[in-house]
């Protein structure tokens, strides 16, 4: 039972163990993507942001430089090195933008503002060329003032401010990524967590149950081993009374006789029965009850005597059977008989009365092989008895053996 | 037992259901925080304030807010547009995006909203209010030059030195921006065309360079002066009326003809193109109507100069953010004016400027005003 208990316990246990073990390796995968998530957002942004700042940062280049034509800033002569220069920031923009194309997986939004951003740049770049660069050429500064004003400027103007537009909205949109990542997750982990917590409380209930089942059934074990014992005493107490003579609390015929059946083939031992003489007029006189109270009271004097060396049993009413210790000699079985004889016929007071009766006795020295069952033994014993009545009682006779 | 076993199962139900609910509205709180708001208010219902508000709605979607977008009716309808500050204060909008109609009209409102902590901008003109933080716009004077710029270009092309140049005629609309365009255009077509206007050789005699540069100065005024100017009109028909009237009257004497807006320059081409005189004069125009695109496409009109709406929009919104974030704006921004004509109509950049969300996804309002 114990061990049933044990394991019964453990079950839950194991289960419970099995799923939080499967909630935090799937938390920890999602840790793990959502790292590798970010991760993959911040790279991106990072390429975005630096291929944009570098479009800003060569748009402004060049604008300087054509602010610097416009305001006499720059040398004539310099012309054709301002004019490379402005190629090869240009080939910078171009490389900035392939590499922001190159990025991917930017959302709508992104890609919008940049396709603005791109067709102003691309614009910039052809007003310069049709306009800006021809003027230069010719060196007409008052024409190169007025196309600087009013178309390349605000081109540029407005080219950066879409640049940084765009930059905007993909820090808009790695926040927007990375809060939905973080949601996600923090969903996914959520239910996790749920789903822990309810198995954790369905295990619980399982294991409350499983005790309360354990314990209900404990209980009616215990209930059916009391039941069992209670059974058991009554049963012997049956078996008792079977053997017992109610009356005097002695052993009756039916316990002797399971007692030395066995021993009558080999045993040998000293056996003595003993009764009182005439003990019918007592009842005749006093009534059965009075009668009752003195044999109870003789009984007890004789068990208080002779209870250590003898087995005593009250065969028949007031005929009393002793099977005598082993240790008990034949000549000390003739002695302990004429005590008996003694305490059996002194005076019991019983119910404020002094009584007095004689008895008479046999006694047995058993040899193995003598008697084939206690009955025949018995015979033998009562023989010998009433012989001893027959001639006035009061005597002690000897059981001959043949 | 079994009431008991109930009561212990809807314990642990009730349990479990509360953690996950604080679970969930601990994650959940962030997210239901509302968007700021911010007003954008317009002048009048026309395709030009739609490109605007279509601006506004982008960057707004982009940069998060809430967009409050109201549209008066008409560009002297300031009491809708005060209304619609009210409400902006009413909804705890963050910051007005306006086109006021009226300089000084709003100021009353204007102040209100600033005591409630709202950011005002401004787009296409200033309202002389000192709580303006910036003005997104292009400038008209510099659109005019841009329109006179390319009418002597168009000119220069068949006669380098104008020789032939004759007269000049304008008819503006009714709105204040028709004179600064005007006088852009003027200014910037005698300054380009002066030699024309007043050649060296009519002065040559006159050694003294103060004398020539006033004896050129005059000739250019009196040219500045001779210039057609006709009523200013408010509606096609009525521009084309004026238009018919002056070059049935003129048109020999005339090198080019300028309108202000969409509806001028409707009326002059509608003109042009009745009287037949597409080869003989430069048309220059204003706005990109789909009616102007058509007769920039039979010749008609030789070109147009176009704003950038959708640009005004975008930034006023984007420049809201950055002054309620604490950043500096600049208190002005020139969006610029694009010079189309047939040559160019068709480049991705004027498709975009024209279409800011490509062509099929135009409401189909044509009716360009600004």
């Amino acid at each position: 039972m114990a061990k049933n208990k044990k394991s019964k316990g453990s079950g839950a246990y194991i289960f419970a163990g099995i799923l939080l073990a499967i909630v935090y390796v799937i938390n920890t995968f999602l840790v793990e993507s959502i790292y590798w998530g970010n991760q993959t957002v911040s790279r991106q942004t990072s390429m975005a942001m630096n291929s944009l700042n570098r479009m800003n940062g060569e748009l402004t280049a060049i604008n300087t430089d054509c602010i610097g034509i416009a305001a006499g800033l720059k040398d004539a002569k310099d012309m054709p090195y301002i004019m490379m220069d402005t190629e090869r920031r240009y080939g910078n923009i171009i490389a900035a933008q392939h590499q922001f194309e190159a990025i991917g997986g930017l959302s709508d939004e992104v890609m919008n503002r940049y396709n603005y951003t791109k067709s102003i740049i691309t614009a910039y770049k052809s007003q310069l060329d049709s306009l800006g660069t021809k003027n230069v050429e010719s060196g007409d500064y008052s024409q190169m003032g007025m196309i600087m004003k009013q178309d390349i400027y605000p081109l540029q103007v407005t080219a950066s401010e879409m640049c940084t537009a765009t930059i905007d909205t993909v820090t808009k949109d790695t926040q927007r990524i990375m809060a939905a990542n973080t949601k996600k997750a923090f969903a996914l982990m959520t239910a996790m967590m749920v789903v822990a917590i309810l198995g954790e409380i369905a295990i619980w209930l399982f294991a409350r149950r499983a005790k309360k089942a354990r314990l209900e059934l404990e209980e009616r074990e215990k209930n059916l081993a009391e039941v069992d014992a209670k059974l058991k005493a009554t049963r012997q107490k049956a078996t008792d009374l079977a053997v017992t003579n109610v009356l005097t609390g002695m052993k009756n015929r039916y316990a002797l006789d399971g007692d030395i059946s066995d021993r009558l083939e080999t045993g040998r031992f000293n056996i003595a029965v003993f009764d009182m003489d005439n003990f019918r007029s007592i009842n005749d006189t006093y009534g059965y009850d009075f009668g009752d109270e003195y044999l109870a009271a003789v009984a007890e004097k004789l068990k208080e005597e002779f209870s250590d060396v003898a087995e005593i049993y009250n065969i028949t009413g007031n005929e009393f059977c002793f099977v005598f210790n082993s240790n008990v000699s034949e000549s000390q079985a003739m002695g302990i008989a004429q005590n008996i004889q003694r305490v059996m016929s002194s005076p019991y007071e019983v119910l404020n009365l002094a009584v007095q009766l004689p008895c008479s006795g046999a006694v047995y020295h058993y040899l193995p092989g003598d008697c084939l069952n206690v009955n025949s033994l018995l015979v033998k014993l009562d023989t010998a008895l009433r012989s001893v009545k027959m001639n006035g009682g009061n005597m002690i006779n000897t059981v001959m053996n043949m | 037992m079994n009431k008991e076993k109930r009561k212990g199962f809807f314990k642990a139900v009730t349990a479990c259901t509360l953690t996950a609910a604080m679970l969930l509205s601990g994650g959940c709180g962030k997210q239901k925080e509302e968007k700021s708001k911010i007003a954008v208010i317009t002048k009048q219902k026309l395709s030009f304030w739609s490109d605007v508000q279509m601006g506004a709605e982008d960057a707004c979607n982009e940069l998060g807010f809430e967009l409050l977008y109201s549209v008066a009716d008409g560009d002297n309808d300031y009491v809708s547009q005060e209304a619609a500050i009210q409400h902006a204060i009413k909804e705890h909008a963050a910051a007005i995006v306006i086109a006021p109609n009226g300089k000084t009209e709003l100021n009353s409102a204007f102040e209100q909203a600033e005591k409630n902590g709202i950011k005002i901008i401004n787009i296409n003109s200033r309202a002389d209010y000192p709580g303006v933080i910036s003005l997104i716009r292009s400038s008209d004077t510099e659109g005019g030059s841009v329109a006179a710029r390319h009418a002597v270009e168009i000119l220069k092309k068949n006669d380098e030195n104008l020789t032939k140049l004759k007269n000049i005629a304008i008819i503006g609309h009714t709105a204040s921006t028709a004179e600064d365009r005007i006088s852009g255009f003027v200014d910037s077509f005698t300054n380009l065309a002066s030699s024309a206007i007043a050649p060296d050789v009519m002065v040559e005699n006159d050694q003294n360079p103060e004398k020539l540069a006033a004896a050129k100065q005059e000739k250019i005024e009196a040219y500045k002066k001779g210039i057609i100017k006709g009523t200013p009109c408010a509606k096609r028909d009525a521009a084309e009326e004026e238009a018919m009237k002056i070059l049935t009257n003129s048109a020999n004497e005339i090198s080019v003809i300028f309108g202000t807006n969409t509806n001028t320059t409707l009326g002059i081409c509608d003109a042009i193109s009745e009287l037949g005189l597409e080869d003989d004069i430069v048309v220059i125009g204003f706005n990109s109507d789909e009616e102007e695109l058509g007769y920039i496409r039979t010749g008609v009109l030789d070109g147009t100069v176009v704003q950038n709406p959708y640009m005004m929009g975008y930034v006023g919104v984007r420049y809201a953010k950055r002054s309620l974030q604490g950043d500096n704006v600049p208190s002005i921004l020139d969006t610029g004016t694009v010079y189309v004509d047939q040559t160019n109509l068709n480049t991705d950049f004027i498709q975009l400027l024209i279409y800011p969300r490509g062509k099929n996804d135009e409401d189909g309002n044509t009716e360009v005003g600004k």
